[in-house]
């Protein structure tokens, strides 16, 4: 008997339009928002600022001889996603490393630690970098 | 007159509080946007830590196992007053670092017996330690025992800061 007579009515037809159509709409900016967080913080300039930082900080904390092996799951998927060689991502040179995930420039950070470093990926499919602190220049 | 037909209109009533809600939405989704953006335009602070190893790198090249090292006290002398053995490089950015190690012969602990600075002097002014201070530079300061070769006692206090502003604090 309800349903016959909120069928029949057409003020709750409306009204149930509207409900439906508000709640798809919040819905619809909900999810624009978490994928604005999502892309913001899984960018590339966030992650090249993070990773060259990190790594930085790993040497400087470092004496040779020393190998470390950094997880870097996000920024090989990333690099990839941008066309970058698995290879191409981390580069040390003097004391300065630099992190590049896109085919925009990369991010560069200094470290104190005067010693000889080098990196390079690990082995395919591995998403690891092997940082590797041969001795002190 | 399509104003007044809504006004006017008491059935309208729920499409206006449609519009009200939805109108909050956009306002709070804004607010968590620009929340998102403040915190992504912001750079990851390292300074802090940078000091950290900094000053924890000169204590294991001054002293090493509770003896100092040979080349800066030998036999109750002062000998080096610089870092060179230390394996430091501030290529380029010798202005964004300062350090400054103190020796005090432990039986004087007014006077320092031996100093070592370096680095961009001016920053020895204004820094902070352990706390929040984003348009100052950031220290790390310790004090430890060690003795010399010859068994005599030392305090030294080691103090490093650390600048680098434009990669750590946003503009």
């Amino acid at each position: 008997m309800f349903k016959e007579r909120f069928l029949k009515n057409k003020k709750g037809e409306e009204h149930l339009l509207w409900n439906v159509l508000s709640i798809l709409l919040i819905l619809i900016i909900l999810s624009g928002l978490l994928l604005f967080v999502h892309i913001k913080i899984n960018g590339a300039v966030i992650l090249e600022q993070s990773y060259s930082k990190n790594i930085a900080l790993l040497i400087d904390a470092s004496t040779p001889v020393m190998d470390m092996k950094l997880n870097m799951d996000k920024a090989f998927d990333l690099a990839e996603k941008n066309k970058i060689p698995r290879d191409e991502i981390v580069q040390i040179e003097n004391n300065i490393v630099t992190v590049r995930l896109s085919q925009k420039g990369g991010y560069s950070y200094s470290f104190f630690n005067d010693v000889d470093v080098s990196a390079y990926a690990d082995i395919y499919p591995n998403k690891n970098y092997i940082i590797k602190i041969n001795g002190y220049k | 007159m399509v104003t007044n037909k809504i006004f006017l209109n008491k059935r309208g009533g729920e499409e206006i509080m449609v519009l009200y809600l939805i109108a909050m939405v956009f306002v709070v989704a804004g607010g968590l946007a620009g929340m998102v953006l403040i915190f992504a335009g912001s750079p990851y602070d390292i300074r802090e830590i940078e000091a950290t190893l900094l000053m924890e790198k000169i204590a294991d090249c001054i002293s090493y196992g509770g003896r100092i090292n040979e080349n800066f006290i030998l036999n109750g002398t002062a000998q080096n007053t610089n870092l060179d053995i230390c394996h430091l490089n501030f290529e380029g950015e010798e202005e964004e670092f300062f350090y400054k190690i103190t020796f005090y012969d432990i039986k004087d602990l007014d006077n320092s017996f031996m100093e070592i600075r370096g680095g961009n002097l001016n920053l020895e002014a204004s820094y902070s330690i352990n706390e929040y201070s984003e348009n100052l530079p950031k220290g790390a300061e310790k004090s430890f025992y060690s003795l010399d070769n010859s068994d005599n006692q030392y305090i030294i206090k080691i103090l490093t800061v650390v600048k680098k502003f434009e990669q750590n604090v946003k503009k």
